[in-house]
């Protein structure tokens, strides 16, 4: 065979020959430094042409591939179980979170939106400490004297009337709670305007005593503050009529007591007095024979 | 016209062949090579250095060039230096194969493996002469090693499923040639 010979006898030529094919390969390794995106481009061409045709043999391949993970996933199963467990415990935790924020943020937006008289402004504080006891129900705000806080005003939270200001800081202050034995507001029941002193008695539903006319009253009517005695301003919603099983009128309170955050304490202004006793009206001067004209105008004078 | 000896000789030409595309096939499977951050072995070096050790006449230069060239060609390497280097180390291999003929595995390996460390800083010296990005150089020399550790089951595989070995003494008096 002519090939045979060749390998046998050719051994110059042979080198020759990989000789040019060494130099050739160097010359592809060339061109393709040189212009590497057309031979990138013929690359992409054979290899679009070549790895296709593997195909038929990769179909296999990838089902048994799919379902070892399938089983791996099966084994797997416990410790995932673990793990979404831990993560559900997570997510209780910033349920619980995300609902507190909710409520909070109901508050402040109730707050916002309660209506006043324009008449009254207010300071917001945030409770710092209940410190309640069986004998004093108070708490504890983070504003005082500093932002121009006056004993005796009255508190609000976001839904009614908490309690008023006794006991005045530098940048603290308490609050007396409705609740408390020492608390005395005067309200008025609202759709029959019976008159009525609210007291505490250290229950959660403080008394209303001194009613006019207690059959005129009904559980479930508005109890606002009356704004008697010139010391609370008049129409704060304080809370609904209930009756006791003692059968005594109490109060059920319209303010959320059980989570004091945030309170207004509402800026009263002093009422203002009548201190004269209500002169006599006198006819017009010119109708009055004499020397009268001076006194009504003095008298006038003294009613301003 | 067809006499054994060139039968037997397409036959393992054919052979090389199917092997180069089942570890194509395998290289281009979608199982990650990477295990465990540990580069897989070049299996188709090992075989082409396995299969010149043992029988030189069954890969000819023509047969080297055109599976490497194949290779660079699909599995986006710089187009024909690979091919080049392989073809440089199998001939200088080539040339010493009657030498080696008496050696242990463990000396053929010494020698087979700095053939390939020398391939390796070849190519990467040409690679950085001609300013192309490379792969870092512990996940190659990682790799190497990996080829040589893959050598002998590739020898061992290569004798027990294809029958090649080395010539014995008497076997090249029948050819009639030298081996």
């Amino acid at each position: 065979m002519a090939r045979d010979r060749d390998e046998d006898y050719a051994g110059p030529l042979r080198r020759i020959i990989i000789t040019i094919l060494a130099l050739s390969l160097a010359a592809t390794f060339i061109v393709w430094r040189i212009d590497s995106p057309r031979v990138e481009r013929f690359r992409s061409a054979f290899v679009d042409r070549f790895v296709p045709t593997f195909d038929w043999a990769m179909v296999p391949v990838t089902k048994v591939l799919g379902m070892v993970e399938n089983f791996q996933s099966y084994t797997r199963i416990y410790e995932q179980n673990q793990e979404l467990r831990r993560e559900l415990q997570q997510m209780k935790a910033w349920k619980e979170a995300a609902v507190q924020l909710e409520q909070q943020n109901a508050k402040l937006l109730a707050q916002n939106q309660v209506r006043l008289d324009p008449k009254l402004t207010s300071v917001s504080g945030v409770v710092l400490a209940d410190s309640g006891s069986p004998f004093r129900q108070s708490v504890l705000l983070n504003v005082g004297s500093r932002d121009g806080i006056i004993d005796g005003w009255a508190t609000m939270d976001g839904l009614g009337l908490v309690g008023r200001i006794s006991g005045v800081g530098r940048s603290t202050s308490r609050v007396i709670l409705l609740t408390d034995t020492s608390s005395r507001i005067p309200v008025i029941v609202q759709p029959s305007g019976q008159r009525a002193i609210l007291t505490g008695d250290n229950s959660p539903f403080p008394v209303i005593s001194f009613l006019e006319n207690a059959d005129q009253v009904r559980p479930g009517d508005r109890v606002i503050s009356s704004g008697d005695g010139g010391v609370f301003p008049a129409g704060l919603l304080v809370g609904q009529v209930l009756q006791g099983h003692d059968r005594r009128l109490r109060l059920r309170l319209a303010a959320d007591y059980e989570r004091l955050d945030f309170l207004r304490v509402l800026r009263s202004h002093p009422a203002e007095q009548i201190r004269d006793a209500g002169p006599l009206i006198p006819p017009p001067a010119s109708d009055l024979p004499g020397p009268a004209p001076s006194a009504p105008i003095t008298a006038r004078g003294g009613n301003g | 016209m067809v006499d054994p000896r060139t039968t037997r000789r397409v036959a393992y030409w054919a052979l090389f062949l199917a092997l180069t595309v089942t570890t194509t096939f395998l290289r281009l499977l979608p199982i990650n090579p990477m295990a465990h951050g540990i580069p897989g072995p070049d299996l188709m070096l090992a075989f082409t250095f396995v299969w010149l050790m043992r029988r030189p006449d069954y890969l000819p230069a023509w047969l080297i060039i055109a599976v490497f060239l194949l290779g660079d060609m699909i599995f986006w390497r710089p187009v024909g230096l690979w091919a080049l280097i392989v073809l440089l180390g199998t001939e200088f291999l080539r040339g010493r194969v009657p030498l080696s003929r008496a050696l242990p595995l463990a000396a053929e390996m010494v020698m087979v493996g700095s053939v390939m460390l020398a391939m390796l800083l070849m190519n990467r010296l040409v690679l950085a002469l001609a300013l192309v990005d490379q792969p870092p150089l512990g996940l190659e020399l990682l790799r190497l090693m990996m080829t040589l550790l893959a050598y002998p089951f590739v020898a061992v595989f290569s004798r027990l499923a294809f029958g090649l070995h080395r010539p014995v003494p008497g076997e090249a008096a029948g050819y009639g040639r030298r081996l």
